[in-house]
């Protein structure tokens, strides 16, 4: 494109411009953002020096939200309005959310249709889109603060395990403030792209990423500059939070207070928890007081309470390896990713799982939001793209109901994105009209066992005998890993398409508002064809009658000449402008007009042709 | 120009024949990628963008054909005008349906615990050994144009490769994926 532009003589020679792009490290726990200073990549601090913003987000009814440390120390006295771990929150149905233990102390709104999980604040009811959107705010701000402009783009990562519904509540948390995403990259994928651009180490590496929140692991092969993922696991519900709980519940059956716990103890409960366990990182006990009662915590016995999240952390590595088809002797290097590799127990586990001692040269905290940062700069053509190439896949397998209640796979998991699949369905009744797709996600083979991304109807199909129609559907998974799928209709020839971008819990209306808004679009496509067809009606007559008037002018009255003139002006006038029922009209009254001259002319034609004479001489 | 209905032994200048130097391969994959991947296109109009997707969907597609053998087999076939999703009785000998039958019965016969991993991966190594066979001998019959007779044996390797698949789903629930 650039080779197109072509200056104007005189005109300032372009100079190649540093455009704004960020990096964004959207956390359960913590958030950073980073962005390139030229050369390097840099994590961008707060006026006080802190690189992470908690991911906290406190709603008062008289102020904006308070986002950060400054919210962290309200949860105590405020619990209800300040809200935490908002990425556990993303994607997931209210239903869901309500029998989940870690979300009890907030009050959510369960009178919402759209399902998304919303929470009744001080500040009004606010839905983990909206507060993952305060969380960005600050986080822009903090950029646009340093960079002195605006951003024109951010990448933000995202774990590689997240589905089709997490994916797009990300991206539209970032569209709710304006915010351009120029790519949702996998967090295992930018700690990998950090590590290797670095390093320079080729072969292939495990990014073992354990959050606040969620938990990854992806093996790729690193090639002369290309990072292609080979296969990527992981479970959005198991991160560093988890251990706080397990912890938490134990101080609690320990100290056995006789009353239930008031909102505020149980935030104090799970501060001591989180508390405790970051001290077992660096020591091998640690004293605990809670509610009278004292006692002690050390190592091992965190560990043997822990043992279950550790071993699901190590299955996972096991199914990653298998569906890349490498043994644990194939693995190059380990990187450790996110603040809870920093335990000592998970540390241990995954060296004497790969018989490896893991790298930790990178600040396991930083090196995800690192990452994104070098894609951004990539992608805003800061930097060329020639320099490495991220090959990603999609981590769930992509498929559609069929009888039975099962699930036919159309894209499986560990597909390189973007990939694209075409499947041909067909009726299976006599005069069928219209057919059911549903959309899901996952590797269950039962319906039920997989999330639901979308359905959809589609309709006009011409009536056929069963089997005559044939119904392409095509699934379209881009480089953000988001879905959409196509269906036309083929046997007539003419293609009927419905595109539908899957979202999240979609219940009866939001598909109905989506088919209506196809049908809406269909409406407007119609009036365009009327138009169209109005206007070459118009210019047909008016080219006629000005072709009779230059032969036969002399047919014509003068009046009748006035008033024809006149019509035929305000029509050319219409056409441009008019609508096509008003153009239609004006149409048909100039025909009136001229059809007494028409009719003088054929009368004078024809008595010109029984004397023998053709027409075309006449003319002459 | 890569276009979205070029022949993929084309797309990657390798010659049409089962076997591939899958390095190369690679190695093709990965220079062709550099060229239509939406990470060039960031800053183009909409239409380029939804072409870069679409040409490196296609890319992938071709790759993920050409590096499987069951894929890429039965790639070969059909672009040399062979239909291989039609099975006919005669295209399946008795011996190899025996054998499919015993290979099943050994499969179900096993306990649906832990304990017939051990026995599951013997099976896996047996098939996977049978299926290295039939490789073989579809590439010699298809390179030496006896498409029928390559035909036959890619159904053969279907059975294999579905049975295999089989076994390592009865392995991952064992293992409790």
């Amino acid at each position: 494109m650039a080779l197109l532009k072509i200056s104007e003589p005189g005109e300032k020679l372009a100079i190649p411009v540093h455009r704004f792009a960020v990096g964004i490290d959207l956390g359960t726990t913590n958030s950073l953002v980073s962005t390139s200073s030229g050369q390097d990549i840099e994590v961008l601090p707060d006026d006080a020096g802190n690189y992470l913003l908690p991911s906290v987000v406190q709603y008062s009814a008289e102020v904006d939200p308070v986002v950060g440390k400054i919210a962290i120390s309200a949860a105590i006295n405020d619990p209800k309005n300040t809200i935490s771990s908002v990425k556990r929150l993303l994607g997931r149905s209210i239903e869901e959310v309500l029998t989940a233990p870690q979300f009890k102390h907030y009050d959510f709104d369960t009178q919402r249709t759209d399902s998304i999980p919303a929470i009744i604040t001080a500040a009004g009811i606010k839905d983990s889109v909206q507060i993952s959107a305060d969380i960005l705010r600050t986080l822009v701000d903090r950029a646009e603060k340093f960079l002195g402009g605006k951003l024109e783009g951010a990448v933000i990562t995202v774990p590689a395990y997240f589905n089709d519904a997490q994916r797009q509540q990300t991206k539209d948390a970032a569209r709710l403030i304006g915010l351009n995403v120029l790519r949702l990259l996998n967090e295992p994928t930018a700690a990998a792209v950090a590590y290797g651009l670095d390093s320079r180490d080729e072969g292939n590496v495990v990014v073992f990423d354990l959050g606040g929140g969620t938990f990854d692991v992806s093996l790729l092969s690193l090639k002369k500059g290309v990072f292609e993922v080979l296969a990527t696991s992981g479970d959005t519900l198991l991160g560093g939070d988890d251990f706080d709980y397990l912890l938490a519940a134990w101080i609690k059956s320990e100290a056995s207070p006789t009353t239930e716990l008031n909102p505020m103890e149980e935030a104090e409960l799970l501060r001591l928890a989180n508390l405790a366990k970051h001290q077992l990182s660096d020591q091998n006990e640690t004293s605990l007081n809670y509610l009278g009662w004292s006692g002690v915590i050390t190592r091992a016995k965190f560990a043997k309470l822990c043992e279950s999240l550790i071993t699901r952390t190590i299955s996972t590595c096991r199914r990653v390896l298998r569906d890349a088809s490498l043994s644990i002797e194939e693995i190059d290097n380990i990187v450790l990713v996110g603040g809870s590799t920093r335990m000592p127990i998970v540390r241990d586990s995954v060296a004497e799982f790969f018989g490896k001692v893991p790298l930790t040269d990178f600040d396991p905290d930083k090196v995800v939001a690192i990452g994104a940062g070098i894609q951004a700069d990539v992608l805003i053509g800061n930097k060329s793209v020639d320099d490495f190439l991220l090959l990603d896949v999609n981590p769930l397998s992509l498929g559609i109901e069929t009888m039975g209640e099962l699930v036919e796979k159309i894209i499986p998991r560990n597909t390189t994105i973007p990939a694209a699949k075409a499947q041909e369905f067909t009726t299976f009744k006599d005069g069928q009209t219209a057919m059911s797709l549903h959309v899901v996600q996952g590797e269950r083979e039962l319906v039920s066992d997989c999330r639901s991304l979308a359905r959809f109807e589609l309709r006009d199909i011409p009536s056929m005998v069963a089997g005559a129609a044939k119904i392409r559907v095509t699934f379209q998974v881009d480089a953000d890993g988001l879905l959409s799928v196509m269906a036309e209709e083929l046997s007539t020839g003419k293609t009927a398409e419905v595109q539908v971008k899957p979202s999240y819990g979609l219940d009866a209306d939001s598909i109905e508002k989506m088919l209506s808004s196809s049908h809406e679009n269909a409406k407007e496509d119609m009036e365009i064809r009327a138009l169209r067809e109005a206007q070459i009606e118009a210019r047909q007559l008016i080219d006629a009658i000005s072709s009779a008037r230059s032969i036969d002018g002399q047919l014509l009255i003068a009046q009748e000449a006035v008033r024809i003139e006149e019509v035929v002006v305000e029509l050319q006038l219409l056409v441009e402008q008019g609508t096509s029922v008003q153009i239609h009209e004006l149409t048909e009254e100039l025909n009136r007009l001229s059809s007494e001259f028409a009719s003088r002319r054929m009368d004078l034609h024809i008595g010109e042709a029984l004397r023998g004479e053709s027409i075309d001489e006449v003319e002459q | 120009m890569q276009q979205i209905n070029q022949n993929y032994f084309q797309l990657f200048d390798l010659s049409e024949s089962f076997d591939l130097d899958l390095e190369k391969l690679s190695e093709k994959y990965h220079a062709r990628q550099v060229e239509v991947h939406p990470d060039k296109f960031s800053g183009a109009t909409e239409k380029d963008k939804l072409r870069a997707v679409q040409l490196t969907s296609y890319l992938n597609e071709a790759y993920s054909t050409l590096k499987s053998p069951i894929k890429r087999a039965a790639y070969l076939l059909t672009i040399n005008g062979l239909n291989v999703e039609s099975v006919s009785q005669n295209d399946l000998g008795m011996d190899l349906l025996l054998e499919q039958m015993q290979l099943r019965e050994s499969l179900d016969a096993l306990p649906k615990d832990e304990s017939a991993l051990k026995a599951l991966g013997h099976l896996k190594s047996e098939v996977g050994e049978k299926l290295n066979l039939k490789q073989n001998n579809f590439s010699r019959e298809f390179a030496s144009g006896e498409l029928t007779q390559a035909k036959r044996i890619f159904h053969e390797l279907q059975f294999l490769h579905k049975l295999l698949l089989e076994i390592e789903s009865s392995e991952e629930q064992r293992l409790g994926y």
